[in-house]
């Protein structure tokens, strides 16, 4: 029940931010209008309800935002809501494919580091853990851009879909989401590589798989049912929250991949002052944020029985 | 914010990660100077046009609106001006207006002027284009509460008064009776601009779309937020709305009744990618057509053998202008000697061989040389070529004096000197570094200082006074009326609630005349030639007085695949031939 007041408290700092940041939206988008009179922009101001004090602006905003009502974008005079959820669909596909990759990579990566312990194999991952952690995404993108769209010519340069195929063509948008993907996914990899080595190791040093040993249990079955299921706990419990991480994440990575997402969206929508905007984009994620919070908390009870969510 | 060819001067040119600088840019004499340009273009003359294909225009920030009421950015104006067509053209090289959907005249006195639309101009839907919707594209806009368009029309006789709802309809607007694509325009004053500004622009709108939401009873929320602005479904341009994926394309198909003729490629789509790196990019591997290219990656799209480059000068200017009030400096810059030293004491040609690589011409008036309004004789201009010696005379005779540490002073007080520019803009960044090193070099303590553009602006306009010199940029329009840059009553006084663009707060009597003179003639003779002489002395004015250091004027750089035949972007307009381009297959 922690998230009502969560919640309020991002939008006091939300509508603080956004507001007391430099620049007045209605200087900023008349700036091109020739001949515009002060006047004009006064009725302007009034439109678009910037002309009461800011408290009574929050205030106002507050009360439509119980009802799902962030007000219409400056930009684009359409509902921000409504604005807002068109590119949720693009941000989730890169978010849940990078997630997979994290999965699919990493947890193996870190598994087999730990059962070569000491080894070549474990040291070379443990280096990729270090350099996937340290490579910024934006370079990386940049570098594998140049490399296997311009060069190579195997991949688009960026983008959702080539121009003129079918939104439904699956395997046109698995080109395009291939590197963005993958470049959202890396620190994910190195950070589920390193913490399935950890736990491996760990649980493979307790009593309960030296038991399993012991009973004369084969190698398979002591690794498979007992020491993995027990490694896995907290991979599973980090999901609600990766999820969350990878959305914030993509930011980044959609404006390198000129991925049509809400990152992007909500980035030049502060660039342009749209406070509307800004303001939903930044009230939607974090109810996001909360929302997958609750998730792994609840998670957290299921998988382990000694932890309740109260 | 520039909305190709409408007439909107005056636009500034806005931070490089929203600027596109696809429309309105250019210069008369020779379009083209890539050698690959010119050889593609020659060769294509013998092909015959083939239909079909697509052309893909890169953009760095999508579209907001497809209501031309509404249009307040470049990427919308690119796309709102494929869908509707003006009353007016200008001619694509030299600015001069001519017939676009109908023709036009002017009255003996000045005050009205008669349309007239052509006989096989209609609406998409089969429909002609008539008188009455060019009434509805002007009522469209008095009912709005969010268009910044309606200065545009308040000159027309009984506009205002429709506007504030003491009247049914625009008396100004005379439909005949007798022919409905015929209508008169009556001004309340002689208005030079007037002409441009009614019939230069895309607010042509169909009645039977629109017609239901400019009646009397209608609210202004009713056409701003009239689901046709979103998606337009009966069009009088080139194209016809197919689709709008937010974030990422606009597309477009042709359309087969254009009045110019159909075009010959099938789709024109509007693609936006991330930011000028992802431009290159796709003109790389093909995956735009075209688009416009920063100075930066010029030299290494030239090694592109399946792109051609045309480059011409641009119809803006990037300056630095100085507050000619300014206190913050022992008042140096309200001296005009000190300007004119600002002016001799920096290498131009150095600057834009540093800043823009080359790509620029220096600039010493408002008007740039592709307007009719540019001085034709060149001479009554000083060209400031840079003098350091002269500079420094100059600072002299003005009192100031290099002290111990090398920093002039005069009167106790130091030359200091802040030169702000938009941040994130390099190319904006660069030229505030250079300009601040080589004012040092005449001893004045200059430094650089980006700040985020949303604040620039605002403090601009409002009459802050805190900047001493900003760097930024006018991408002027089709008409050359300055008034809201130059004119006295534009500038900034907070005081009394007043806000505009003069923010050097410089002001000349004479200067005042000859924009009013050009503007609103008190002989009603608003010809090229009358304005024109007005507009040399208000040109030399500001080059004698230098309240701004009027830098340069750069190049637009476009890039296009070879494959697209029929293009050639000029001065006034990349898109006023788009009906012919075509992709050789």
């Amino acid at each position: 029940m922690y998230a009502i007041p969560t919640l309020f408290g991002v939008s006091v700092l939300t509508f603080a931010i956004v507001r007391l940041s430099p620049g007045d939206p209605i200087r900023i988008f008349t700036f091109g209008a020739r001949d515009i009179t002060a006047e004009d922009i006064d009725k302007l101001r009034h439109v678009y309800g910037l002309d009461k004090p800011m408290p009574l602006q929050y205030l106002d905003w507050l009360v439509r935002l119980v009802h799902l009502d962030f007000g219409q974008s400056f930009i684009y005079h359409q509902d921000a809501f409504q604005l807002f959820i068109q590119y949720i669909p693009a941000t989730l596909q890169l978010a849940i494919l990078a997630l997979v990759l994290q999965l699919l990579i990493g947890v193996p990566l870190g598994i087999v580091a730990a059962f070569r312990r000491g080894t070549w194999v474990d040291g070379a991952i443990r280096v990729f853990g270090v350099v996937g952690h340290a490579v910024p995404g934006f370079w990386l993108g940049l570098v594998l851009i140049i490399f296997f769209a311009v060069q190579l010519r195997w991949l688009p340069t960026g983008g959702i879909l080539t121009v003129g195929k079918d939104q439904w063509d699956i395997l046109d948008r698995l080109r395009h989401i291939l590197l963005p993907a993958f470049v959202l996914s890396l620190t994910g990899i190195a950070n589920y590589a390193r913490l399935l080595r950890t736990e491996t190791l760990d649980v493979l040093g307790q009593d309960f798989v030296r038991t399993a040993h012991a009973k004369g249990l084969r190698e398979r079955t002591v690794v498979f049912v007992h020491a993995l299921r027990n490694a896995l706990i907290p991979v599973i419990t980090s999901l609600g929250g990766i999820l969350a991480a990878l959305i914030g994440g993509a930011l980044v990575i959609e404006q390198v991949f000129s991925w049509p997402g809400i990152g992007r969206f909500t980035f030049q929508a502060a660039i342009a002052k749209d406070y509307p905007v800004v303001q939903a984009g930044v009230m939607i994620s974090a109810a996001l944020l909360i929302f997958s919070n609750i998730i792994r908390d609840i998670a957290y009870g299921v998988v382990d029985p000694r932890i309740s969510v109260k | 914010m520039a909305y190709p060819r409408t007439g909107r001067a005056l636009i500034a040119v806005l931070a490089a990660s929203m600027l596109v600088a696809t429309a309105c840019a250019g210069n008369t004499p020779t379009a083209s100077n890539a050698p690959s340009g010119s050889a593609a273009a020659s060769a294509a003359g013998t092909d015959k046009p083939q239909d079909g294909g697509r052309i893909i225009s890169g953009s760095i920030s999508d579209i907001a609106t497809m209501q031309p009421v509404l249009v307040n950015d470049t990427a919308s104006g690119e796309v709102t001006s494929l869908l509707y067509a003006t009353l007016i053209d200008v001619d694509a090289k030299t600015g001069e207006p001519k017939p676009g959907m109908a023709t036009f005249s002017a009255a003996a006195d000045g005050l009205s002027y008669s349309f007239e639309i052509g006989a096989n101009v209609n609406w998409s839907d089969g429909k002609p284009v008539i008188a009455q919707d060019v009434l509805t594209g002007i009522m469209a806009t008095a009912k709005s509460a969010k268009t910044v368009r309606k200065s545009s029309y308040t000159t027309i006789k009984g506009f205002q008064d429709f506007v504030d709802g003491k009247a049914d309809s625009i008396t100004g607007v005379a439909i005949d009776s007798a022919n409905p694509k015929k209508l008169t325009v009556t001004l309340t004053s002689v208005t030079c601009p007037a002409l441009l500004n009614i019939a230069n622009t895309y607010r042509i709108l169909p009645t039977q779309v629109f017609g239901k939401y400019v009646q009397k009873a209608n609210k202004p929320e009713d056409i701003d937020n009239a689901p046709e602005n979103v998606n337009p479904t009966v069009s009088s341009g080139p194209f016809l709305f197919q689709e709008w994926r937010k974030g990422d394309q606009v597309i477009l198909k042709k359309n087969p009744t254009y009045f110019r003729g159909a075009p010959h490629v099938d789709q024109y789509v509007f693609k936006v990618v991330a930011n000028t790196t992802a431009l290159t990019n796709g003109l790389k591997t093909g995956e735009i057509t075209y688009s416009t290219i920063a100075a930066k990656d010029l030299a290494d799209m030239q090694t592109v053998d399946t792109v051609k480059i045309q480059k011409y000068p641009q119809l803006g200017y990037t300056f630095i202008g100085w507050d000619t009030q300014s206190t913050n400096d022992g008042a140096a810059l309200s001296d005009k000697r000190v300007r004119q030293a600002l002016a001799y004491g920096v290498d131009m040609d150095a600057v834009i061989k540093a800043v823009v690589f080359g790509e620029a011409v220096a600039h010493v008036a408002h008007h740039v040389p592709v307007q009719w309004s540019y001085p034709t004789d060149t001479s009554s201009l000083n060209p400031y070529k840079y003098d350091k010696a002269k500079a420094q005379q100059l600072l002299t005779d003005a009192g100031w004096v290099k002290g111990a540490d090398g920093i002039l002073a005069k009167d106790g007080k130091k030359f200091t000197m802040t030169i702000s520019t938009n941040s994130g803009n390099t190319e904006r960044e660069t030229l505030a570094q250079v300009a601040a090193d080589q004012y040092k070099q005449l001893g004045i303590d200059a430094k650089a200082a980006p700040e985020a553009f949303q604040g620039l602006v605002t403090k601009l306009t409002t009459g802050d006074k805190t900047l001493d010199a900003t760097i930024i940029g006018w991408s002027l329009g089709t008409e050359p009326d300055p008034y809201s840059i130059w004119h006295s009553s534009q500038i900034p006084d907070p005081a009394k609630n007043v806000t505009g663009f003069g923010f050097t707060y410089f002001k000349d009597a004479d200067m005042d005349k000859a924009i009013e003179q050009a503007r609103t003639p008190s002989n009603g003779d608003c010809s090229t030639a009358a304005r024109k002489k007005n507009y040399d002395t208000f040109n030399k004015i500001l080059n004698e007085q230098q309240p701004y250091n009027f830098g340069y004027v750069p190049n637009t750089l476009a890039a296009a695949q070879k494959t697209l035949q029929g293009w050639n972007p000029a001065p006034f307009s990349t898109l006023y031939n788009v009906q012919d381009w075509w992709v050789k297959q």
